[in-house]
């Protein structure tokens, strides 16, 4: 049954033949359907979790569904038959494919690889060694076809890759997964899932024919519909899967009391969302009062003094309160710590002034280099005794009078006051050559006449940055703040790395929203709960992407010189 | 170009600008410049005062030389002794030693072996406690002094002449050091995690990562051009909805996902394994705008031509669309390679700790840089490690990278 | 080899306008067949369609026996040369030639053999290993019919193929492209919006405006008998004069009345616009084409055949001046009807303008009066309210 066409077409099955076989395939489809929800339904020892059941039960519904109808459909030859077979077809081969490849363990083997790749790094760096040979040579050979260098160095890469290949096999040593393979691929379900999958894959084939398509009158339009979804189904089925799916999950968790591992879960609606909010004012008769002045569940967030009179200000969640205000400190301090030297720094880099390119690459560095390693060297700048900063606060205590440097080293990191400062100054460092290449841009869209104008008025340096430059970046400046507000509201990996004694720093110094979710949800084991603060985390974000969104709406029509 | 100013103002204003660029460069560079040395530093180099940049060691002479068997042995000067000058080889850390006082000099401390000094049978009194008085050697003349303190220190034999010893508090001796780089740092934090060789492990992570870069770029890079095609040049119903899916996927924040993305995990069984690294995120909504901007950019006539020629819309996509896109891949694949290496949130969620088969680079370095590491010299050689291959990318990629990470962000 | 068919065609976009209206032609096998317009008119949208580039709205597109209209473009069996000829940059010209034959996965060898047969043809042989990057103009035009020829299809399609090449250039390749279609014999459909090439080049031509078929037939059909106004306005360089008169019939005594002038015409006029005679004593239009006027001593006429007008500008042209004049009548702008003067709305100037060729030897100066010998039987009436002729 190979339906390959080949050279000038004379394909060995009919239209007939073949759509008949698809029709009997759908049959059996049918009866797999059925199967399926029979082994979906079972219950006793092998009864699945609830929620898998009730996917299968209903997946298998929908297959047997829509293969009765496509079995109908291709018999009698009505015309919407063949977009149904081919949907049906081909997602059901996608799923089977899918579990196919999941019970034969091919997800967690390319895991496991890593051993192998482990074993055989050296020929796999000559193997890349190889092919980089073949990509250069394909950059030389696209200016000047046929040339006899690139077209040796092509072959040259070709063959030592191939080397490197065969070397590679030898060392990664494949026999274990080999083996493990042969176990699995013999299991009656795998067998069956098998078929299932070559089945569903060759009527999809067959389907997709032209002369199939000639037989079933489908129209050119129709025929592009299908065309670009089925291009787009890798992507839009990852979308689906590990996207979408995943985000309506995360909604409908957080309304529950959901434990990360384990099983409790109980409905609570929007109780999560309501603790993570609360807020109690009570007044209080001393300036440090406790807990026991506020609602039961209530505890101390911070003490007020209004109008001589002592208030006490309490959270039902009292960490994640203080990294709502550790965050909005943070975002106020290393924004503009972010953008505005990149303004400055990116006016004079959009001049045409010889090793501007050099500076400009020496900036972008830090925001490509990994925030780990960053974040572990400025841990070692800031350490108390023998760090850089301390030391050069000290010399220049010698030099400048109006330097104080206390006399032992300040503790950045670990200190109550410093320690959010601490984190600014590594995000700056991080982001601003990111931002001074996203103002370049920018740069490159003001018209050169205004510059020209300016000089012509007589203006100095100074006057043409702040009247011209500045407000011809208002877009600019206004996409720069909110992507690196962005960025800030989700600050998580810096303070991991740097903060001690323990991530959140001395007294919950640098705890921020997206630790505070992450201790929820993986220390608390409540997911529920985390979940919920995920989406009152989302929705200050969506604030700021939101007004971005219609400011560049806006900014696109009014924006800019006319 | 337009006329320039010239004349020491306009000067003086390039140079300031050149000043404040380099300083700033300065700023930029610096932070690199002590990881990279601090990586090639013995571990007890790196907490000395004051901070130095330069990895040193410690100068040696060989044990014969000074009359002994074994290791070489280190070299100290006395910068404290005015008396004392040249190059001495500690060869004895422990030996026991007595601090005398001169009688007529009580501030002056000479240092002896304990067994040094004849008691005179004498006693003298000192802060209310009879001291014995010994007959000690100075400088040739044998003088009064009594024995103050009992303690251990080092016995040093001078470099030049090995007859000569001298005995020494340990403190007053300064090492002396030369250039000194340990290569050895690089072997020992990529050796496998052993508790023998205390190999910090970082070796597997490396490959580790470097798989799972290579896949998940791999991944983005033909998704991206199939989707980005498809939005970019096949008219399907319901384009420009899904479309809109897409853009709208962009505002999402990932912290809303990781729950669930763990839970989807568990139910597949693909927890603490590379492969949740990698097949979430071998699509990208950033990747698919990528290719479809670029693709809308190719004159829809080359495809039509090809249409008429009778290539089917695969053979048009990667025989034609596909090759005149390679700026815009090698920016996909630089994008890719840069968010796959650094990632560490969603690998510190999904991967076990204890588990140092499945660890990625930036997960081992928090471990070992964490909290309560001792061996900061071999924590810096993996950072070293593990920030130099996005670095190189980046430098080597540049040219697409920066102008299309700029324009394609304000779009 | 096959003909192609238009029945009924139409193409109707979204918000409406009809791309093209109700087409019907035939375009014989082997037949060379130009659509010629103003901007706008239908014709490359025509053209996509028998591509398949287009989708058709209504009416059924035949090619050959084959009704082809859901048909896609690579199942057509045609070719196409684009007007920015569409080659693919990162190809060398023999891979562009060649690529539709690998597409169809034809054997290496002979894939070689049509493509250096092709580029013998047009004279590429020694480019064929270039990249279309270093090819000038023509020669990229002629890679891009070269990967038409190679797969000897059924029909040719052009679009404005010569549009982007200079003057001197696309003289020549006209030529080329004429007996390059003798030669191979097989049907053509070429697009221009120039009427000179339309006229040089096609066995038949077909002449559009806004998406309607106005008339189809061979160049010298639509000079001498053109089917409406329009048609006579486009065809001919410089365009037929075209002047509001009132008719007089008297018998065989035809006057035309106007700004002034009154101008005898010749009895033989009759006989080619029979529907005269029901015309007496009411407006026409009626045109006379530059090449129908002589100086006064040029030619034989009556005194009654000659006009008198002032010169607003002569323009030598060696062979010939160009004598333009106004004459004191509005100038026809009827509803509905084509002009010769709606696609210039600034046209609207009190008076009609008009030209005149004369022998290249007279001297004409501004601001002189000369008289005019009309050729008068040559002389095309049109109905002022349909356009219609008064045949």
């Amino acid at each position: 049954m190979r339906f390959r066409d080949r050279g000038p077409r004379e394909p060995r099955v009919t239209v007939a033949t073949g759509i008949r076989m698809v029709t009997i395939w759908h049959l059996f489809g049918v009866a797999a359907g059925v199967t399926s929800m029979l082994l979906a339904s079972r219950t006793g020892d092998d009864e699945l979790p609830v929620a898998i059941k009730l996917l299968m039960q209903v997946f298998s519904i929908v297959v047997t569904v829509a293969h009765v109808v496509a079995a109908y459909g291709t018999f009698r030859g009505l015309r919407r038959a063949r977009t149904v077979s081919l949907v049906t077809n081909y997602l059901l081969f996608v799923v089977a494919g899918s579990a196919l490849l999941h019970q034969v363990g091919a997800f967690t083997a390319i895991g496991k690889f890593g051993t192998g790749l482990n074993k055989a790094f050296l020929p796999f760096l000559v193997i890349v060694v190889g092919l980089l040979w073949v990509l250069v040579a394909g950059q030389l050979l696209s200016n000047r076809p046929h040339a006899t260098g690139p077209t040796a160095l092509r072959k040259a890469g070709w063959g030592l890759a191939a080397i490197a290949a065969v070397w590679f096999v030898i060392a990664a040593d494949p026999s274990g997964m080999l083996s493990t393979l042969a176990d699995r691929i013999t299991q009656p379900l795998t067998i069956g899932t098998a078929i299932v999958t070559v089945g569903a894959g060759m009527a999809t084939r067959f389907m997709w024919q032209r002369r199939v398509a000639v037989h079933f009158g489908t129209s050119a339009a129709e025929e592009q519909t299908l065309s670009g979804l089925a291009f787009l189904s890798p992507n839009l089925i990852g979308f689906m899967f590990f996207f979408a799916g995943p985000l309506l999950f995360s909604l409908v968790v957080s309304f529950f009391e959901w434990k990360t591992t384990g099983t409790g879960r109980t409905f609570v609606g929007i109780d999560n969302y309501v603790r993570a909010m609360s807020l109690d004012i009570s007044s209080a008769d001393a300036a440090n009062a406790g807990n026991e002045v506020l609602k039961s569940g209530y505890q101390v967030l911070m003490h007020l003094d209004w109008f001589g009179q002592n208030w006490v200000l309490g959270a039902r969640d009292v960490e994640f309160w203080i990294s709502l205000r550790n965050i909005f400190i943070f975002l106020v301090l290393a924004v503009p710590a972010s953008v505005l030297p990149a303004l400055v720094l990116s006016s004079i880099l959009a001049s045409r002034l010889p090793g501007m390119k050099v500076f400009r690459a020496i900036y972008f560095v830090p925001s490509v280099a990994g925030v780990i390693g960053v974040a572990i060297i400025w841990g070692q700048l800031f350490q108390s005794t023998v760090g850089w900063i301390n030391y050069i606060i000290l010399r220049a205590g010698e030099i400048l009078p109006f330097v104080d440097p206390p006399a032992d080293g300040h503790p950045w990191v670990s200190s109550n006051s410093t320690a959010l400062l601490s984190m600014v100054v590594v995000f700056a460092w991080m982001n601003f050559g990111f931002n001074t290449v996203l103002y370049l841009a920018g740069h490159q869209s003001i018209p050169k006449e205004l510059y020209e104008a300016a000089d012509i008025d007589g203006a100095n340096v100074w006057q043409v940055f702040r009247r011209i430059t500045v407000p011809q970046l208002r877009n600019t400046t206004f996409y720069v703040l909110i992507t690196t507000s962005i960025l800030a509201l989700q600050l998580f990996d810096i303070v991991w790395i740097l903060s001690t004694p323990e991530p959140g720093g001395p007294n919950n110094a640098t705890t921020t929203p997206v630790l505070a979710l992450y201790e929820e949800a993986f220390q608390g084991n409540n997911q529920g709960y985390a979940s919920a603060l995920a989406w009152v985390l989302f929705l200050i974000i969506f604030g700021f992407t939101f007004a971005q969104f219609r400011q560049q709406k806006d900014g696109a029509t009014s924006g800019g010189v006319s | 170009m337009s006329v320039r100013r010239k004349g020491p103002k306009a000067t003086a204003i390039r140079v300031a600008t050149y000043v404040l660029l380099l300083a700033v460069a300065v700023v930029v560079i610096f932070p690199f410049l002590v990881a990279v040395t601090t990586s090639f530093k013995r571990n007890t180099d790196i907490f000395t005062y004051p901070p130095s940049l330069v990895p040193r060691a410690a100068v040696t002479v060989p044990a014969e030389q000074v009359g002994l068997e074994g290791d070489p042995v280190p070299v100290y000067t006395f910068p404290a002794r005015d008396d004392r000058s040249g190059q001495w080889a500690l060869v004895d850390n422990d030996a026991s030693l007595a601090e005398f006082r001169p009688l007529d000099d009580l501030e002056r401390i000479i240092v002896l072996a304990v067994t040094d000094g004849d008691k005179t049978g004498a006693t003298i009194t000192i802060d209310g406690e009879a001291e014995d008085v010994f007959l000690i050697d100075d400088g040739g003349t044998q003088i009064e002094a009594y024995r103050s303190r009992l303690t251990s220190g080092g016995l040093f034999v001078s470099v030049g002449n090995p007859d000569d010893t001298v005995l020494d508090l340990v403190n007053f001796a300064t090492p002396v050091q030369e250039f000194g780089p340990r290569f050895e740092n690089f072997t020992e934090v990529l050796a496998e995690r052993d508790p023998e060789t205390n190999g910090k492990g970082v070796g597997r992570s490396l490959t580790n990562t470097v798989l799972v870069t290579m896949l998940v770029v791999l991944g983005q890079i033909i998704t991206s051009i199939l989707g980005g095609y498809a939005f970019a040049r096949v008219q399907f119903k319901g384009r420009s909805t899904l479309f809109m899916m897409y853009l709208g996927s962009v505002m999402i924040p990932f912290v809303v996902l990781i729950i669930p993305l763990f839970q989807l995990m568990l139910q597949v069984n693909w927890r603490d394994n590379l492969v949740a690294l990698i097949i979430p995120f071998a699509f990208s909504a950033y990747g698919t705008f990528l290719m479809r901007q670029f693709f809308l950019g190719i004159p829809a006539e080359i495809e039509e031509a090809a249409l008429l020629d009778g290539a089917s819309r695969s053979t048009i996509l990667w025989k034609v669309m596909v090759p005149l896109a390679r700026p815009a891949i090698a920016t996909l694949a630089t994008f890719g390679f840069l968010y796959a290496w650094n990632s560490f949130f969603w690998p510190l969620v999904i991967i076990n700790s204890g588990n140092p088969d499945n660890a990625v680079l930036s997960l081992t370095l928090s471990t070992l840089g964490g909290r309560s590491s001792t061996d900061t010299n071999l924590v810096f050689a993996g950072a070293i490690l593990a920030m130099t291959p996005p670095i190189l990318v980046f430098l080597f990629a540049q040219r697409y990278f920066v102008e299309n990470s700029a324009s394609s962000g304000l779009k | 080899m096959a003909a192609v068919t238009f029945t009924n065609i139409s193409k109707r976009y979204k918000d409406g306008p009809k791309a093209v209206d109700g087409l019907d032609l035939e375009i014989a096998d082997g037949e060379f067949m130009v659509l010629v317009g103003p901007s706008g008119c239908g014709k490359s949208t025509a053209l996509r369609m028998i591509a398949g580039l287009e989708e058709i709205s209504d009416g059924t597109l035949a090619i050959g026996e084959r009704i082809v209209n859901e048909v896609p473009p690579g199942d057509r069996d045609i070719a196409m040369v684009f007007q920015n000829y569409a080659l693919y940059p990162h190809m060398t010209v023999r891979q562009n030639i060649g690529f539709a034959l690998e597409v169809a996965r034809v054997k290496k060898d002979e894939i070689n053999r049509r493509v250096e047969h092709a580029a013998e043809m047009l004279g590429l042989t020694e480019y064929l290993e270039r990249l279309p990057k270093a090819l000038s103009g023509g020669q990229r035009q002629r890679v891009a019919m070269g990967r038409a020829i190679v797969r000897s299809p059924q029909v040719f399609l052009m679009d404005e193929p010569l549009s982007n090449l200079d003057a001197k250039l696309r003289v020549q390749m006209r030529s080329d492209i004429i007996q390059l279609q003798a030669r191979l014999g097989t049907t053509m459909v070429y697009v221009t919006h120039d009427q000179v090439e339309a006229m040089t080049m096609g066995h038949r031509v077909a002449v559009m405006r806004k998406g309607i078929l106005q008339q189809v037939a061979p160049p010298q059909e639509l000079y001498l008998r053109p089917a409406n106004l329009f048609v006579a306005a486009f065809i001919g360089s410089p365009s037929m004069n075209l002047i509001t008169a009132d008719l007089t019939v008297n018998g065989d005594e035809v006057f035309v009345d106007f700004g002034g002038h009154r101008l005898r015409i010749s009895p033989k006029a009759l006989d080619r616009y029979p529907g005269l005679r029901e015309r007496n004593g009411t407006e026409v239009i009626f045109g006379l084409r530059p090449e129908h006027f002589a100086m006064e001593d040029d030619i034989e006429v009556g005194d009654d055949q000659i006009l008198t007008v002032r010169c607003q500008l002569a323009e030598a042209m060696g062979a010939e001046v160009h004598v333009h004049a106004v004459i004191d009548v509005p100038p026809p702008m009827v509803d509905g009807a084509p002009t010769a003067a709606e696609d210039d709305p600034e046209a609207l100037v009190a008076g009609t303008k008009i030209i005149a060729r004369v022998d290249g030897i007279h001297t004409v100066a501004m601001g002189q009066d000369v008289r005019l010998a009309v050729k008068t039987h040559l002389t095309h009436f049109f109905d002022p309210a349909s356009g219609a002729p008064l045949r």
